[in-house]
Formats: C-alpha cells, sequence, structure tokens
C-alpha cells in the first residue's frame, strides 16, 4: 500500500510530504526523482511507474504539480495512479485550480482532505460530494469570517450521514424549494487524419453530466433513444447494473450536485465537422506552409472557438506566417498557435508563409503534425440522444433540463 | 494585523494576488516561524493553539523537524474542538515513533474519545491510535479495534478494518490470532463498505487464510458490485485467488485450454457436445499456444520455480493432472464469481476494470473472454499515466490471444501527444495483432510513424515493421518494398539509422539486424530491390566496423545470401564486396564474428571454384541453417521474460515487487480445512515448497563449483582447514582459506538468482556459433561465466578475541561524586534472569581517602511511571562499604524496551542521592547467535527489501592501527589482515554480535581491498529475531576505505537504529 505522498512543485520543490504508514520514507527520494527528471527529460517524466533503488514510485503530474506517491511493496499500480488523479481532482475542485501558490496557501486543507482520504495506504472516503461535508472547502464567506474573528473551522463537527448509508455518494436528506436535475452531453471528438488526408480513425468519447437538487431520496431513470451506438460505457458506482445489462436504462439514486454519470464511447464515426488542409513543401533551404481550414457539413449549430497547434520542426531558424482570419502566435517552445474563432460567411480561413531551415538542411523530411480545437454547442456528434428521464415518486414540481456540447479531443491531422 | 500585506504588496498586480490570499493560509506557508510558536501553543485560546499548530505543520510541509514541540503538541489532544483535535492528530502520528514516551500520554485521552457518542470522534481516535505503532500499546489497541469492529457506526467499523494492517505491521506474533478472527468478523459485516476495508485488511493480514474466505464466499461475491471501489480492487484479486484454490482452473479457459488438449483428450469431446456452436468461433481464433503456456505458467508458479526451471531449461516441466481442473458451466462458485465481476468491466474506476479483465482473463469461457476487450480499451482514454500501464497489460493479452485484439487495431494507433513508452507499446501490440487483412492499414500507418521526428521512435517502428514481416508470410513483401520504397528515398531511413545507432545502442541493433536480414532473405523480389542491393551493400560493407556484433552477423550472413542467389552483371561486385567484408571479418575482435566469416568463406570458395551440383546443395543448405536460425530466434521472442499477474505492480517493473504472490496452486485448498476450527487454519501456500523445488539445481550447480574452487585452491598452494571457527580461536597464526565460500546460497546470488536473462543469452549464443553441437553445450557456457563470476576466499581471524575492548563510558565523574568514581561498559554476558535484561559491568572505585558505604543504583522513574514500557533496572545489591582506592565491580540488568534516551538513576551513598543517567547503546540490544555462512545467506534471502537497509561510510580505523604498529617487528603484516582484524575488532568491540565470516575475491589485486566482505550475525534480546550485518569494503589498502553496511533484520526501526549506531562507532576514530 501506499506509504507516502509528495507534492512537487513544478521547479522541483517539495511543497507537501504525507506519511501514510509507519515506514517513513525520507524526502531525498524526491531528490532521487527530479535528478532523474533533470538528466533523462520529458521521458522519464512520462513514466507513470518508476522503480527506483529503495521505492516503487508513482507519478501523476496535473497543471506542472507533480503528485508524487511511495510504496516497497506489490500493489496494483492503477489503483495508486488512480488515487493520485482523484487527488488532484478533488483539490483543483475545492481550490478552484491548481498551481503552486494555491497550494502553499491551502496547505492546511489539503493535509486535512488527504488524511480523510486515505488511511494507511488505503484509500479511504475519496467521494466529492462526503469530503465536502467533512472539510468545507474555502469560500470567500469563510475567508471573510477567518479575517474578521481571526478564527474559523472548516472541519465537520459531525460524520456526514452517508458513510454510514448505502447510497455512500449521496448526502443525507437535503431539502430543495426547486426540485431540478440538468443532463450535459459533454462530447470529445477524437480523430486522426493521415498523409493521404483520409480518415483513419474518428470516434467520440462522451460524458453524461448531471447536475441534480432534487429533495429527499430520489430515484430516477434515464434512457436513450438509441444506446445501440454506444461502443462501450463506464458508469458512476451509483448506477445499478442489471436494468443496463437488460434494458439499456440508467436507474439509479444520484449524488446531490454535480457528478459524472456515466462515460461512453461511440466508434468508427464516418465524417468530422470541419476540414484540415495542409499542404507543405520543401526545398532549397525552405519550407513553403498553406493551410485551409472549413467546415464540411453543416450541423445547422456554429462551430466556435477553432484553433490550430502545431510543433514547428527543430531544425527552424526563422518562421513567418500569417493568415486571413485570426491571429498566429509562435510560442517559446516553438509552437505555432492559429485561432481563428468562428469560420466566417465570406472566406476560408487560411495560413500560409515559410519557415527558413538551418542553412545546412536542404529540406524538411519531417513535417508536423496539426492539433484541432473547436467547440460547438447544442450538438451531440455521436448522434447519441436522450429519450427520457423519470423521476419515480415525483415531486410536485420537477424541472428537467438537457444540454449538448462537443469539442475536439484528440484531433490531428498529419501532413 | 497583515503584516503579510503591507511587506509584499508594492505593485498592483501583487496587491490583487494578495486579495486571494487574504484568509487562506499562506503567511502561515511563507513565513511559518516568523512568531514564537511556543507561547501559542500554551495559548488558552483555541485559534492560537490552531494557528500555531498550522505553522507546525507547514514546517513539516517544508520538510523541517519540529519534533521539539511535541510534549507541547500532546497536551493539546484532551481539546474540544474538532479542528484542533484534526491538526494535533496529524503533527502526533507524524512524529509518535520518535518520541514514545511522550505519546503514551495521549493514550488515555484516546481511550476517552473511543467512548465519545460523535463517530468522527471515536474513528478518529482509532486511526490515531492505531497509526501511533508503539509496541506497548498494541494490547489496547486490539482492545478498542475489537470493540469498534463491533460498532453501530459503519464508519468506525470500517477504520477498525484499517486499524487491523497497522497493528499487524508491528509483527507481535501473540496477537495475530486475534487480529485475523476480527477480519474474519468484519468480512461478515453486512455493509459493503466495512467488507470492502476487511478486504483490504485481509490481504495484508493474512493473505493465505483462505479458508476464511470460503465461509463467506458466496456472500462475498453478491456484495461485490455494492462494495465502494477500492475494496472492490483487492476483494476480486482475493475472490480470484480463492477459487483457483479451491476448485482449480476452468478447463474451458484459453489459459488451460491449449496446456492440456493432449491429457484430456477424452474429456474435451464431452465437453465439445456440450459447447455446440461455441467450439466453432473459438477454432476460428488462433491461439498463440507458446506464449499461452508461458503466460499460464508464469502466473501460477512462484520466482523460485521459475529460476529453477529456467536454469534447467526444462520447458514441458509443468504438468497438471485432471483433478486441477473444473468446469466453468457447471462449478456454481466460479459461475457466481464471474457474474458478480462482470459489471465491474463498467466501473468508472479503471483499476477496477483491469482487476476485473484479470479474473475473466484466467477464469472465464474462452468464447466469453471477449466481453473484456472493450472496456480494457476504453480505459485507455481515462488518464496519460494509466495509459501506459493499461497498455502494459494489453500487450500480455494480445500476445497470448492477438486473435482477440485484432479487430480494434484502429485503438492502437498513435496520437503525438503519447509519450515515447506508450508509442512504442502500441507499435509492439499493433504488429502482434496484425491480420493479412488489417495489415494494409496497420502498414500505411507505420509509414506515418516512421517520419515521426523521434528517432527511437521510428526505429521502433521500424522494427515493428520487420516482426510483422516475419508474422504474416504472405505480406511480407509489401513490408519489404515498403520499407525500401521509404530507403529510396534519398536514403533516409539509413541516415536516421547511423543516427539512431548513435544515440541508443541497445534497441536499434535488433532492429537494425532485422531490417538487413530481411534484404537478405527478399534479395531477389520485386523489382526494385534487386537494382539497390548494390548500393546497399557498399553501404553495409562501408560501415560493417562500426556495427554491434548482432548486426555485423547478420551483414555476413545477408551478403552470403545475397551473393549465392546472385547471377549476371553484379556478381562481381557482390564478390568484391564479399571477400572485402570476409578479410574485415577475420580481424575481428569477437570469435563468432571471426568463426562465422572463415566458414562462410570456405564453403562459398567451393562455389566459386567448381559448378557441381552437390556444393550448391550444401550452399542452400546453410541458407536454410541462417534462414531458419533467424525466424526461430524471433519466434522464441514472443514472450521471453517473465510474465506477472495482470495489473500488478510487478508486472510493470518487470520483476518480483516484494509481496507478490503467484495465484495459488490449484486445488491447493482443501476442504478439511472448513472443518477446523476458526483462527487455527491451516495456511494454505502453494504446494510447492520453496526450498525444495530449488533444491535440485542449486545442489547441482554447487557440485560444480565445488570442483572448481578446489582446483583454485590447490593451485594457489595454500591451507584449507574447513573447521576452522572464526571466533575465539587460539591459534595466533591467522589463515587464509581458500575454500568454496561461493556455496550454494552464494551461487545463487550471484547467477541465478539475478540473471536468469543472462542465461538465455548464453544459450543463445551457443546456437549462434553454429556449431550444432548436444543440447548440453550450454554447460561450458555457464562454466566460462562462473569463472569469471567473482571466487572468494575465506579468512580466519584467530586473535580477535584477545583485541576487543569493550568501551567504558563515564557514570560519575570522581569529582561530582564525593571521590566516588563511577564507569559502566556494556557486556556481552547473557542475564541469567530473563532474556530480555541487557547485562551491564559498573565498576565502582573509591578514589578519596574515606570509606564509602551504603551505594546503590535505583531507577529514578519507576515510582513515576506504573506503565510497563518505561526501561526498568533490576534492583542491585547494595555495596556496604567501600575501601579508599578499591575497586568494586558489579553487573546492572536493565530491561530498555528497545528506548534510546538516557536512563535516568539515583545513585545513593552515604545517604545522599545523585542523579546519573545511564546511555543505552543500542549494539548491546542484540545478543550474538552464532551460525555458519550457509544459514546466514539463507536468512539473508529471506529478508529482502523492505527488511534492508544500507549505509555507507568511510572507515580509517586500520590506518590509524597501522600508524601506532608502526615501530612493531610486525611490520610486513598483511594489509588484507589488518583491515579485517581491525574491522572486526572495531565491530566486536562495540556490539554484541558474532563474526560469521570473512571473505575476500580470489583475484584481488594488491593493495586494493574492494570485495572483501564482512559478515556479523545476532539476535534481538527482546524479540528474538535475527538480525543480520554485512560489511563490504571498497576501495585501497592503505587509503581509507569506503564501507556499505548492510542490516537484514525484521524488525525495520530496530534495524535503522542498530545501523544508525554501527555507522557512528566505524566512523569515530579508535580510542
Amino acid at each position: 500500500m501506499l506509504q507516502c505522498i509528495f507534492l512537487l512543485s513544478d521547479s522541483g520543490e517539495v511543497m507537501l510530504e504525507k506519511q501514510l504508514t509507519g515506514h517513513r520514507v525520507d524526502r531525498s527520494i524526491c531528490d532521487w526523482f527530479w535528478d532523474h527528471v533533470i538528466s533523462q527529460g520529458d521521458s522519464f517524466k512520462s513514466q507513470p511507474v518508476i522503480a527506483s533503488p529503495t521505492h516503487y514510485l508513482f507519478q501523476v503530474v496535473r497543471e506542472g504539480i507533480t503528485f508524487l506517491a511511495c510504496t516497497q511493496v506489490e500493489m496494483p499500480p492503477l489503483m495508486g495512479i488512480e488515487f493520485l488523479c482523484r487527488v488532484s481532482d478533488v483539490l483543483s475542485d475545492y481550490l478552484g485550480g491548481l498551481n503552486e501558490d494555491v497550494i502553499k496557501d491551502n496547505f492546511v486543507i489539503v493535509y486535512e482532505l488527504l488524511d480523510e482520504m486515505i488511511d494507511n495506504g488505503f484509500p479511504l472516503t475519496t467521494e466529492p460530494n462526503i469530503l465536502r461535508e467533512m472539510i468545507a472547502p474555502p469560500n470567500i464567506v469563510s475567508k471573510v469570517l477567518s479575517v474578521v474573528t481571526g478564527n474559523s473551522s472548516n472541519v465537520s463537527d459531525t460524520l456526514p450521514g452517508a458513510t454510514g448509508s448505502c447510497i455512500p455518494w449521496r448526502a443525507a436528506d437535503p431539502k430543495y424549494a426547486n426540485n431540478e436535475v440538468y443532463v450535459d452531453l459533454v462530447e470529445e471528438m477524437d480523430a486522426v487524419i493521415n498523409r493521404d488526408g483520409a480518415l483513419v480513425k474518428c470516434e467520440v468519447y462522451g460524458e453524461v453530466r448531471v447536475n441534480s437538487h432534487l429533495s429527499g431520496l430520489p430515484d430516477l431513470t434515464l434512457s436513450f433513444a438509441n444506446p445501440s451506438i454506444l461502443d462501450d460505457v463506464r458508469f458512476h458506482p451509483c448506477v445499478r447494473f442489471r436494468p443496463w445489462e437488460s434494458h439499456q436504462i440508467l436507474s439509479f439514486v444520484p449524488p446531490d450536485g454535480e457528478f459524472k454519470l456515466m462515460s461512453y464511447r461511440v466508434k468508427k464515426l464516418k465524417s468530422t465537422p470541419i476540414y484540415v488542409k495542409p499542404q507543405l513543401s520543401s526545398d532549397a533551404g525552405k519550407c513553403r506552409v498553406n493551410v485551409l481550414v472549413g467546415i464540411r457539413n453543416d450541423h445547422g449549430k456554429t462551430i466556435d472557438s477553432i484553433t490550430l497547434q502545431f510543433q514547428l520542426p527543430p531544425c527552424i531558424l526563422s518562421a513567418d506566417l500569417t493568415s486571413n482570419t485570426g491571429t498566429v502566435n509562435i510560442l517559446g517552445n516553438k509552437t505555432c498557435s492559429w485561432s481563428i474563432g468562428r469560420i466566417p460567411k465570406d472566406k476560408t480561413p487560411s495560413l500560409s508563409g515559410t519557415l527558413v531551415l538551418e542553412s545546412e538542411l536542404e529540406r524538411l523530411h519531417v513535417f508536423p503534425t496539426f492539433r484541432v480545437g473547436f467547440k460547438i454547442m447544442g450538438v451531440a456528434l455521436s448522434g447519441l440522444q436522450i429519450d427520457k428521464l423519470d423521476l419515480k415518486t415525483a415531486p410536485s414540481r420537477l424541472y428537467k433540463g438537457f444540454r449538448a456540447l462537443t469539442r475536439a479531443g484528440e484531433f490531428e491531422v498529419r501532413s | 494585523m497583515f503584516p503579510q500585506f503591507g511587506a509584499t504588496a508594492e505593485t498592483l498586480s501583487k496587491a490583487s494576488t494578495m486579495v486571494f490570499r487574504i484568509g487562506t493560509d499562506a503567511h502561515l506557508y511563507d513565513d511559518p516561524d516568523d512568531v514564537n510558536i511556543a507561547p501559542l501553543l500554551d495559548s488558552k485560546y483555541d485559534s492560537e493553539k490552531c494557528e500555531a499548530l498550522k505553522r507546525l505543520l507547514a514546517l513539516i510541509a517544508q520538510g523541517l523537524d519540529v519534533s521539539n514541540f511535541f510534549p507541547q503538541v500532546v497536551k493539546n489532544v484532551a481539546s474540544q474542538s474538532l479542528e484542533l483535535k484534526k491538526l494535533v492528530y496529524l503533527y502526533l502520528l507524524h512524529y509518535a515513533e520518535k518520541h514514545p514516551n511522550e505519546a503514551l500520554l495521549s493514550i488515555n485521552c484516546f481511550q476517552k474519545d473511543l467512548g465519545d457518542p460523535n463517530a468522527l470522534v471515536r474513528a478518529w481516535a482509532l486511526r490515531t491510535m492505531a497509526g501511533i505503532r508503539l509496541h506497548v500499546i498494541a494490547p489496547l489497541v486490539l482492545v478498542a479495534v475489537s470493540k469498534c469492529a463491533r460498532d453501530p457506526s459503519v464508519y468506525v467499523r470500517k477504520c477498525a478494518a484499517n486499524a487491523l494492517p497497522k497493528l499487524h505491521d508491528l509483527r507481535q506474533e501473540e496477537h495475530n490470532s486475534t487480529i485475523e478472527e476480527i477480519v474474519g468478523i468484519l468480512l461478515n459485516d453486512h455493509s459493503p463498505a466495512v467488507v470492502g476495508a476487511a478486504a483490504a485488511s485481509f490481504a495484508s493480514v493474512c493473505p493465505y487464510n483462505l479458508s476464511l474466505i470460503g465461509r463467506n464466499y458466496r456472500k462475498l461475491c453478491e456484495i461485490l458490485p455494492d462494495v465502494e471501489e477500492w475494496g472492490q480492487i483487492v476483494l476480486i484479486g482475493i475472490l480470484l485467488r480463492y477459487a483457483i484454490a479451491r476448485h482449480g482452473l476452468v478447463k474451458e479457459s484459453i489459459m488451460s485450454s491449449l496446456k492440456c488438449s493432449e491429457n484430456f483428450h477424452a474429456e474435451k469431446h464431452v465437453s465439445d457436445d456440450n459447447m455446440g456452436l461455441g467450439k466453432e468461433s473459438s477454432d476460428s481464433w488462433a491461439y498463440d499456444s507458446e506464449s499461452v503456456n508461458m503466460v499460464f505458467r508464469c502466473y501460477i508458479e512462484s520466482p523460485d520455480e521459475y529460476l529453477s526451471r529456467s536454469s534447467y531449461a526444462n520447458r514441458a516441466s509443468f504438468e497438471l493432472n485432471g483433478a486441477q481442473f473444473t468446469s466453468g458451466k457447471t462449478n456454481d462458485d466460479v459461475k457466481i464469481l464471474l457474474y458478480s465481476t462482470s459489471p465491474l468491466l463498467w466501473s468508472n474506476n479503471s483499476a477496477v476494470v483491469l482487476a476485473a479483465a484479470g479474473v475473466h482473463c484466467i477464469m472465464a469461457p474462452k468464447e466469453d473472454v471477449k466481453r473484456i476487450i472493450k472496456p480494457l480499451l476504453f480505459i485507455l482514454r481515462s488518464s496519460n499515466a494509466s495509459k501506459f500501464v493499461v497498455l502494459n497489460n494489453i500487450q500480455v493479452f494480445a500476445k497470448a490471444m492477438p486473435s482477440l485484439f485484432a479487430p480494434h487495431h484502429e485503438d492502437f494507433f498513435i496520437y503525438s501527444s503519447d509519450s515515447y513508452q506508450v508509442k512504442a507499446l502500441k507499435v509492439e501490440i499493433l504488429s502482434s495483432i496484425a491480420t493479412d487483412s488489417s495489415i494494409s492499414s496497420i502498414f500505411k500507418e507505420f509509414q506515418d510513424y516512421i517520419r515521426d521526428p523521434d528517432r527511437r521512435f521510428a526505429a521502433a517502428t521500424v522494427a515493428a515493421i520487420g516482426l510483422c514481416a516475419l508474422r504474416l508470410p504472405r505480406m511480407a513483401h509489401i513490408c519489404v518494398d515498403g520499407l525500401l520504397a521509404l530507403t529510396r528515398q534519398g536514403l533516409f531511413l539509413f541516415s536516421y539509422f547511423v543516427l539512431s545507432v548513435c544515440l541508443d545502442r541497445i534497441k536499434v541493433p535488433a532492429a537494425r539486424a532485422m531490417i538487413i536480414w530481411m534484404m537478405g532473405e527478399y534479395s531477389s523480389l520485386g523489382e526494385i530491390i534487386p537494382r539497390m542491393l548494390t548500393t546497399v551493400l557498399k553501404y553495409l560493407a562501408w560501415c560493417f566496423t562500426l556495427e554491434a556484433l548482432e548486426t555485423k552477423l547478420q551483414i555476413l550472413n545477408t551478403v552470403s545470401k545475397v551473393l549465392l542467389g546472385a547471377t549476371g552483371e553484379h556478381l562481381s561486385t557482390y564478390k568484391k564486396v564479399f571477400s572485402y567484408l570476409v578479410e574485415l571479418a577475420e580481424c575481428d575482435l569477437n570469435y563468432n564474428v571471426r568463426d562465422r566469416s572463415r566458414f562462410l568463406k570456405k564453403l562459398l570458395s567451393y562455389n566459386f571454384v567448381s559448378e557441381g551440383v552437390e556444393e550448391i546443395t550444401c550452399c542452400h543448405v546453410v541458407v536454410d541453417c541462417i534462414f531458419k536460425k533467424q525466424t526461430r530466434e524471433v519466434k522464441a521472442e514472443s514472450i521471453n521474460y517473465r510474465v506477472y499477474l495482470p495489473g500488478s505492480l510487478s508486472h510493470i517493473v518487470l520483476h518480483a515487487a516484494p509481496g507478490y504472490e503467484p495465484l495459488p496452486k490449484p486445488c491447493s485448498l482443501l476442504l478439511d480445512d472448513f472443518n477446523k476450527p476458526e483462527g487455527t487454519c491451516a495456511i494454505v501456500k502453494g504446494a510447492g515448497d520453496h526450498g525444495t523445488s530449488s533444491d535440485p539445481s542449486d545442489n547441482e550447480s554447487a557440485s560444480d563449483y565445488d570442483s572448481q574452487h578446489s582446483f583454485t585452491g590447490s593451485s594457489s598452494g595454500a591451507h584449507a582447514d574447513d573447521n576452522e571457527s572464526s571466533e575465539g580461536n587460539e591459534n595466533p597464526d591467522p589463515l587464509i582459506q581458500f575454500s568454496d565460500i561461493g556455496n550454494a546460497s552464494e551461487i545463487q546470488d550471484g547467477v541465478f538468482h539475478s540473471s536468469p536473462a543472462n542465461l538465455g543469452e548464453i544459450s543463445n549464443r551457443a546456437l549462434e556459433s553454429w556449431l550444432e553441437e548436444q543440447p548440453g553445450s550450454s554447460n561450458p557456457g555457464i562454466l566460462e561465466q562462473s569463472q569469471a563470476c567473482k571466487s572468494l576466499a575465506r579468512i580466519s581471524i584467530g586473535d580477535v578475541g584477545r583485541r576487543i575492548k569493550r568501551k567504558s563510558h563515564s557514570l560519575l565523574e570522581a569529582a561530582n561524586g564525593n571521590g566516588l568514581k563511577v564507569d559502566y561498559s556494556f557486556s556481552s554476558e547473557i542475564s541469567t534472569i530473563s532474556h530480555l535484561l541487557v547485562c551491564i559491568e559498573v565498576f565502582f572505585k573509591n578514589c578519596s581517602s574515606e570509606t564509602i558505604t551504603e551505594i546503590t543504583l535505583v531507577d529514578e522513574e519507576s515510582n513515576i511511571a506504573s506503565n510497563d514500557d518505561v526501561p526498568t533496572l533490576v534492583p542491585m545489591e547494595k555495596i556496604s562499604s567501600l575501601e579508599p582506592g578499591q575497586t568494586t565491580r558489579m553487573i546492572l540488568q536493565v530491561h530498555f524496551h528497545h528506548h534510546l534516551l538516557p536512563l535516568k538513576l539515583a545513585l545513593f551513598h552515604d545517604g545522599e542521592k545523585l542523579p546519573v543517567k545511564l546511555w543505552p547503546d543500542i549494539g548491546y540490544f542484540v545478543k550474538p547467535l552464532p551460525m555458519d555462512v550457509q544459514a546466514f545467506a539463507d536468512k539473508e534471502s529471506r529478508l529482502p527489501g523492505m527488511f534492508e537497509y544500507t549505509r555507507r561510510c568511510t572507515f580509517a580505523g586500520h590506518i590509524e592501527e597501522r600508524n601506532k604498529e608502526f615501530g612493531d617487528s610486525l611490520l610486513n603484516k598483511d594489509k588484507y589482515l589488518a583491515i579485517c582484524e581491525s574491522l572486526a575488532v572495531k565491530m566486536l568491540s562495540n556490539a554484541n554480535i558474532s563474526l560469521v565470516s570473512v571473505d575476500m575475491p580470489v583475484e584481488a589485486k594488491l593493495e586494493d581491498a574492494s570485495g572483501l566482505r564482512l559478515r556479523f550475525s545476532s539476535e534481538i534480546l527482546s524479540s528474538s529475531l535475527p538480525c543480520l550485518i554485512t560489511i563490504t569494503v571498497e576501495g585501497k589498502c592503505s587509503d581509507p576505505l569506503n564501507l556499505s553496511t548492510k542490516v537484514n533484520c525484521e524488525e525495520t526501526v530496530f534495524a535503522l537504529n542498530l545501523l544508525n549506531r554501527i555507522i557512528s562507532f566505524l566512523v569515530e576514530p579508535a580510542y
């Protein structure tokens, strides 16, 4: 089981250490870790499981913060990694984002949370809703209170009732004047377009996010009009497995507040909403770049915040790139980012220019891969449709809301 | 009020960030010690105490040691404020082990809190109390846990389950049965949350006591979907182990179907009838039977068995009999396990999905296994970190059953954002699941990947294309043509190769050799290749000398193959290239390359001279031979490393992590176990006992070594006296004794444990050397290895006993004690009263001119604490009178309870009381445990990993000694002996241990003491656990030496303390 958790800032400073068992881990392990990060670079940083001379390390990097957990004995590595991911999710939820300052500023809360989340190296309470009841997240009111009175406790005095019930994700008996449920379909489209411009792979990874404010102990059922298109699914613990197995119906008692009800995947889609046509040619120490972006088939919804990013090859001396719409930026790490926004009606956005290669190079052999970003409100590109949402023991007034959103996930165009 | 505000808010931007920081604990983290913390802790306001504790936490977070505040913090444990309590607990758990005495003060508060009506308070108290880790309070904690295990609150019961591993971690044998009993109670709990935690404690407390599971098996399976996710991960593993131990393997599963197809031919027919439709579909799937067998065997056998098997190279040793199989169709226990784990494949937690997939892969009938594929592929999307782990597991599944993953090859196409490791894994998986129908699209992808800017990845892709070509001979021409088409594009590929060979010498020669082989093999294929060949061959000849061994051999093969197949115009060019290469190769450093070049030259020279039919066939035989060898090697490569259970850490790091356990032996759990009374159930471990299974190989190899070493021994003409005991020997002449110190276990360490891979390499080399001898030809290889392997000589030191000087400490100076001087030294005597007592020799000397009367030493604290963990003194006899100048020796016996703080004593004489302090020496909390080297190595091998601590230090004692003895006649004393002796004397004078052996490497160079090794053994007085110490020397004889000191002991805290003590006295100069 886990023996220790360290939080490292992106400069390698150990911001926090939390020893979990009697087998203490010296923080010199972090020095060892950081030495290797510096000497081996990114390939070491992207290794989630590391065998150091004394310990096995699990690392998860989120927004520059490295979560490092140590163990000396056999345990499922995914358990360690998944737990660290949960910790980072909970922290960023509590602190409204993750960065070095925010963790240092709220180190007491981080300690208290870690103490609730893991006991003797084994996860204890990881359900965000319950944690919120045990340890109050920092908010304006508590901050002001603490300034004025010099004292405010964020530790709850009593045990949340849910820890004892058979539905540990739901706080006991909330009361609402307005009963509301909002269901959002949030989809990410992953696509790969190869050098010949052919669509190699196109699939959608989607989540059903629910925000429920319901009194009492509601029992909801949600069904889809076309569940057969789903390739595979994963559920929040509240979903009952058997109704899904037999009728593809989601039956659940929701946690209070916002949560991810299920995630799903739809494979082998036939088209993408936009096209990106890069044309690169290279000779005589130069490389000409010309990229066109356009809407392929109209969904009737506007496509927002279209961006295009690519890594310039390392052997480039200078780059001169211009576009007819949007702005082009070349960032410090030789990443070129073109933000288009909405596609105008009258013209096709294009990026063109030349890259000058280093003097001894005749031509470029390796062309960059373009990563595309976009956002479409109001449509789920997978075509998944919610049929109905029912509440057993319906209260007098129930407001139901549905929304959909698709954005680009790993959308890549090779050139 | 805002010191941080005024000080730092110089600019507007800073000020704006400060606004967000107001009300947070930012200033506490930035300047934790800008105020005096101590008075805050003693404040009467909770808020001030809170602030002080937050400051302390900030200091802990920053890695500073603030344990000196411990006494003040402990006082606050009684506070009513929950926030304060929480902060105190956080602090307490961090430092309790450093301050056992003060931590004891908090126990009463915990006990009070355990009766609190608030469940949260009870749970926290239990968690903290169990986390303090003091041996003395273990009985109290045990009582508390068993009480909380029946608590009405689920949360408290859950915490009770979590407390059990903490208790078990203290390794107090007498509590084990009670702990297991509580685990049993909690496993039977009706709340799923408790069951999950209980499963976790079962796994760490008593993983072998599967009969405990047997009683609740059904219920556990039914409750499994409701258990919280973390508990599910552990519980799935436990249930799988139980099902295999109880019922054996499922004969319809993939894992066993191929294995036992011969053994169960008759039975198979019966089950085939049952399967009906299932059969047709399953037959259409091709499984890589060798890989499946390999994987399956690895899951079951323990590391020791694996080692013994690989040393024998006996591939078919693993036999299962019919009784070890059950049918998944008829066995209800197996059915319910599969039924209850199948919905978990939809879990949100990727670890749960992987664990459930593992169960299905091992236990499910093969027509049902495909249901794990999609969930496995889905969790690839969850996070970057888990992607790598999941792919690692998929890789093994995909090699064992490529057909299942074949339709999903698109999922393994890479994204540019993937890390190198992920990309390399994906490409490898793609190459193993490619089929005739999918190869064209996969190959198209590969062509894109070759242009990746990451050269390592491009090289991995080339290797993958080679593997595809081998796996799918029909499609090979596509691969080769494609590759060569790339090659033609300005030799772009090769420029990569040259670069990557420079960059990365490990990975690339394999890929390089592969592609060279392909060129030779398909040299007459298509239209482009023959035209390319001359250029390519010239290029190869040009870079021949720079190549790795593997590639060199392959180039020779290729060129000779091309030469044989060549006709017409290019023949003369090929001949020139060939003779040039042979010339180069004959001067090669490696004998393999030289051999092969001569061999090829002889063979082919016939070919040039005469055009006879026999010669040509002969040459074709050679070609066949080359070709076959190559394919065979690649086949064997499919899974040639050890495979560990899916989802385990060992699987990722590719070695057995401490605590890794393979699946239990099928049907090793007998029904009788259920009938035994609970708590005393036999621990049924794998049928193959570790010791016995690895024995034969050890013995055999040991005898090999014996002969080897006796030879070395006699040639160096030294004495050999095996029965020389090392310590307390009266023989004044030290003997250097060349004997078989490389005894069985030593060899095991040196060769078999560490390098199964080496063995494989050797046998490969044996194959490569072409001299197709008998299978036994790998033996010389091993022997050769052993010659290179260190042979050691044992040194006996005779007269150490005499030179041991116990260090004397002063208890009371004459000036302070009115003329009474008291010294003490720790003695190696063993107390006659109790084995827990440490004996101390105390010398009372009267330096005054008057008689001193009524001298006695008593324990000052004995009347304060009645608790039994405080060091106690066995009452000493009174010395009625001490004449001037007289010295009296007394033996004092103290029970230190492993406390390292000075013991406060009161010395009475003439009616006066003087406080004195006795400093405990951890070196004397042990007693000598004589054993031979064999037993030492045996014990050592059982205390690996976390029970082993190593520290380094320098040692200069031998130099001081030599300087001292410079004037003596003993100038020519052997330097090795001097070092050994001074080390041994130092160790034996400072700790109550026994010398086991002193070894030095036989081929040691003059002046170089590296490799010298001293072993000491001892036994902890209180717990009778063995404690082994090994000192290895590095450095020159005449310089200060670098020592690496290793302590192996089950009691890790003790071991660490002991190690620190040893280092401190080794470093301090001789007195």
